[in-house]
C-alpha cells in the first residue's frame, strides 16, 4: 500500500514536471530558433533541421544588419527618445503622485479620476487624431512626435506605482524638512526622491520597455531617415532584401538583447513595477 | 504650518507639466477625433457629415463587428485558456526549489522582448513553405495537417489569438506568481500542520486568496483582447479578407489605407468608449469582497 501511494506521488510528479517542461520549452525554444539561424547562412532556413550547429559562424549576418539594416544610426535614435522619455516620466510622475498622495485638498478626487481614466484609454486612439495635430503644428517626422505621446501615455501607469509606494512610507522626515524651511518643490526633489530611488528603477524600466518596443506611431509619424528608431531596421529587410533571412534574425537578435540583458540585471525591479498595479488591488 | 502645506503655488507647479501632458496628448487629441469623426476628412481636405459615420458603422458595416467579435474572442480565450494556465504553472513554479527563479525568468523572457520582434518571428515560423510548424508537421508523417496558417481565413484568428496567447503568457504568469509568493507562508505551515495536503492547501487557500488578483487580471485580459494591435498590425495586418481585424488595425486600415480619416476616427472614439465601458462593466460583474490576510 505504502509504496503503491509513493509510487503514484512519484508519478504525479514526473507529469506535472513534464507539463511544466513542456510549457518551458515552447515559451523559450522559437527565441532560441531565432538566435540559432541568426548564425547560419540563409540558405538553411530551407532546410529540414529544426536546430542546426552552424558548419561556421555566420557572424557577416550581424556585418549586414548592421550596415544593410541602418543598426547603429536608428540604435542612436531609439536611445535618445528611449532616455528622454524615462527622464521626463519619472520627474513628471513623481511631482504629480507626490500632490495626489500626500496633499489634502478638494481637488484631489478629480485629478486621480483623471489619471484612472487616461490609464483605460487605449495608446492607439490616439494615433489619428494626433497624426492630424502634429501635421497641423509641424511636430510629425521629428523626435517629438515619438517622445510626446509615449511620456503621456506612461504617466497614469507611473503615478499608479509611485503613489502605491508613497503611501507605505511614512510622512515623518518631511514634516520635519518642512519645519526645517523647505519648500514643497524642495521635498519633492530633495527628499521623497532620494528614498523613492527602487521605485523610480521600476518606472524608469517600464518606462524604457514600453518605448524601447514601440513601433506602430514610429512607422506612423516617422518617415525620414534621420529620426527612424530601430524597428525600421528590420522593415529594411522586406523589400530588396527580403531573402536575406541571416541578417533578419541577426537584427532581431540585435533589438531583442537589451531588453534581454536588461531583464537579467534587473528580474526583481522589473517585476515589482510590472504587478504593482494588478497585485495590490 | 498647514498653511506651509497648502501652498497654492507650489502646487500648481508641480501638477502643471503632468496635467499638460495628460490634456495636451490624451485629452485633446481624443476632443479632435470627437470633431473628426463628424467629417468626412480624407487626409487634405473636410466638411461636417454629422452622425453619418456612426450610422455607417453601427448599421452598415460588418467588419467593425467582426473586429469587435475577434477583440472578444481573444479576450475569451485568455480567461479560458491562458490564465488557468499561468494559475497552475505559478503554483507548480513555487515547488520546483532551485529551479524556481531560472524558471521565472525563462516563461517571462518572450514577454520582454519587443512584439516587433517575438511576432516577426511567430510569422517565420508560420510560413506555409519554410515555416517551421509545418515543416515538422511533415516531419512527423501529418502532412495532411498543413495549413496556410496566417492566409486561411478560416484560420488566421486562430493563429493570431495563439500568437496572442504566446505573448502575453509570460505576463499574465508573473502577476499570479506575485499573487501567490504575497501569501504569508504561516498560513501554509498552519495547513499542513493540520494535515492539508498540498492540492487541499492550494485548492482551499492559495485559489481563494489569490481571487482578487484573478478578478484584476481578469479585467487586464478582457481590456488587452479590445487593445490588441501591435501583434495582429504585423502578422496579418487585419486580412485575410478582414478576417482578423480588430479596432486598432481597422481604424489604421481605414485611415492610412482607405485614405478615410473621418471614419478612422469615428472608430477610434467607438476604441476610446468600449474600452471604458468594457472596464466599468468588469469591475461591476466581479466585485466581490474579499477577507484580508
Amino acid at each position: 500500500m505504502g509504496t503503491t501511494t509513493k509510487l503514484s506521488a512519484r508519478l504525479s510528479r514526473m507529469v506535472l514536471f513534464l507539463g511544466l517542461a513542456v510549457v518551458v520549452i515552447l515559451q523559450i525554444f522559437p527565441l532560441v530558433w531565432m538566435i540559432n539561424f541568426s548564425l547560419l547562412k540563409s540558405g538553411d532556413f530551407f532546410g529540414d533541421a529544426l536546430l542546426k550547429w552552424p558548419d561556421s559562424f555566420q557572424w557577416v549576418n550581424y556585418k549586414n544588419a548592421f550596415t544593410l539594416g541602418h543598426v547603429p544610426a536608428y540604435l542612436l535614435n531609439s536611445a535618445i527618445v528611449a532616455v528622454v522619455v524615462i527622464v521626463v516620466t519619472v520627474i513628471v510622475s513623481l511631482m504629480l503622485s507626490y500632490v495626489i498622495a500626500r496633499i489634502d485638498w478638494k481637488w484631489n478626487v478629480y485629478l486621480s479620476g483623471l489619471v484612472m481614466v487616461c490609464l483605460i484609454v487605449p495608446i492607439y486612439s490616439t494615433l489619428l487624431p494626433n497624426f492630424f495635430i502634429f501635421n497641423k503644428i509641424h511636430l510629425i517626422d521629428n523626435y517629438f512626435s515619438l517622445i510626446l505621446p509615449n511620456i503621456a501615455f506612461l504617466i497614469p501607469l507611473s503615478v499608479f506605482i509611485f503613489i502605491g509606494f508613497l503611501q507605505t512610507t511614512p510622512r515623518a522626515i518631511e514634516e520635519a524638512a518642512v519645519i526645517d524651511g523647505l519648500s514643497l518643490i524642495g521635498v519633492v526633489f530633495r527628499i521623497i526622491m532620494p528614498i523613492s530611488k527602487p521605485v523610480i528603477a521600476s518606472v524608469a524600466v517600464l518606462a524604457f520597455l514600453n518605448t524601447w518596443n514601440e513601433f506602430i506611431m514610429a512607422i506612423t509619424y516617422i518617415n525620414s531617415d534621420k529620426y527612424k528608431t530601430l524597428p525600421f531596421s528590420l522593415i529594411q529587410f522586406t523589400g530588396q532584401y527580403a531573402s536575406n533571412y541571416g541578417a533578419q534574425f541577426a537584427v532581431m537578435t540585435l533589438i531583442a538583447l537589451p531588453s534581454v540583458i536588461l531583464y537579467m540585471l534587473f528580474t526583481d525591479q522589473i517585476t515589482n513595477s510590472l504587478t504593482a498595479g494588478a497585485v495590490k488591488g | 504650518m498647514n498653511k506651509l502645506w497648502m501652498e497654492k503655488r507650489n502646487i500648481a507647479l508641480l501638477i502643471a507639466p503632468g496635467l499638460v501632458f495628460i490634456l495636451g496628448l490624451i485629452l485633446l487629441p481624443t476632443a479632435v477625433a470627437l470633431y473628426l469623426s463628424f467629417t468626412n476628412y480624407d487626409g487634405v481636405d473636410y466638411h461636417s457629415v454629422g452622425i453619418s459615420n456612426y450610422a455607417e458603422i453601427f448599421f452598415h458595416d460588418p467588419i467593425f463587428w467582426k473586429s469587435l467579435r475577434n477583440a472578444v474572442l481573444l479576450g475569451i480565450a485568455f480567461i479560458a485558456l491562458q490564465h488557468p494556465l499561468a494559475i497552475f504553472m505559478a503554483i507548480l513554479t513555487t515547488y520546483t526549489g532551485k529551479w524556481e527563479r531560472p524558471l521565472r525568468i525563462i516563461i517571462f523572457i518572450p514577454s520582454i522582448i519587443s512584439t516587433f520582434v517575438t511576432s516577426q518571428m511567430w510569422v517565420s515560423l508560420l510560413n506555409v513553405q519554410f515555416g517551421l510548424l509545418n515543416r515538422m508537421l511533415t516531419a512527423v508523417g501529418l502532412s495532411s495537417w498543413k495549413q496556410d496558417w496566417l492566409g486561411n481565413p478560416d484560420i488566421a484568428i486562430y493563429s493570431i489569438i495563439f500568437v496572442a496567447m504566446w505573448q502575453g503568457f509570460g505576463y499574465a504568469y508573473l502577476l499570479y506568481y506575485a499573487g501567490i509568493k504575497g501569501i504569508p507562508s504561516e498560513l501554509y505551515e498552519a495547513a499542513i500542520v493540520d494535515g492539508a495536503s498540498k492540492w487541499r492547501y492550494n485548492k482551499s487557500i492559495v485559489l481563494p486568496l489569490l481571487s482578487p488578483v484573478i478578478r484584476i487580471n481578469f479585467v487586464l485580459a478582457i481590456v488587452s483582447g479590445f487593445k490588441q494591435m501591435e501583434t495582429v498590425f504585423l502578422m496579418t495586418g487585419g486580412g485575410p479578407a478582414n478576417s482578423t481585424q480588430f479596432l486598432g488595425t481597422y481604424l489604421y486600415s481605414k485611415a492610412f489605407r482607405d485614405g478615410m480619416f473621418g471614419y478612422g476616427n469615428a472608430i477610434s472614439i467607438l476604441f476610446i468608449i468600449f474600452c471604458l465601458v468594457v472596464t466599468l462593466i468588469m469591475n461591476r460583474l466581479l466585485k466581490k469582497d474579499i477577507g484580508e490576510f
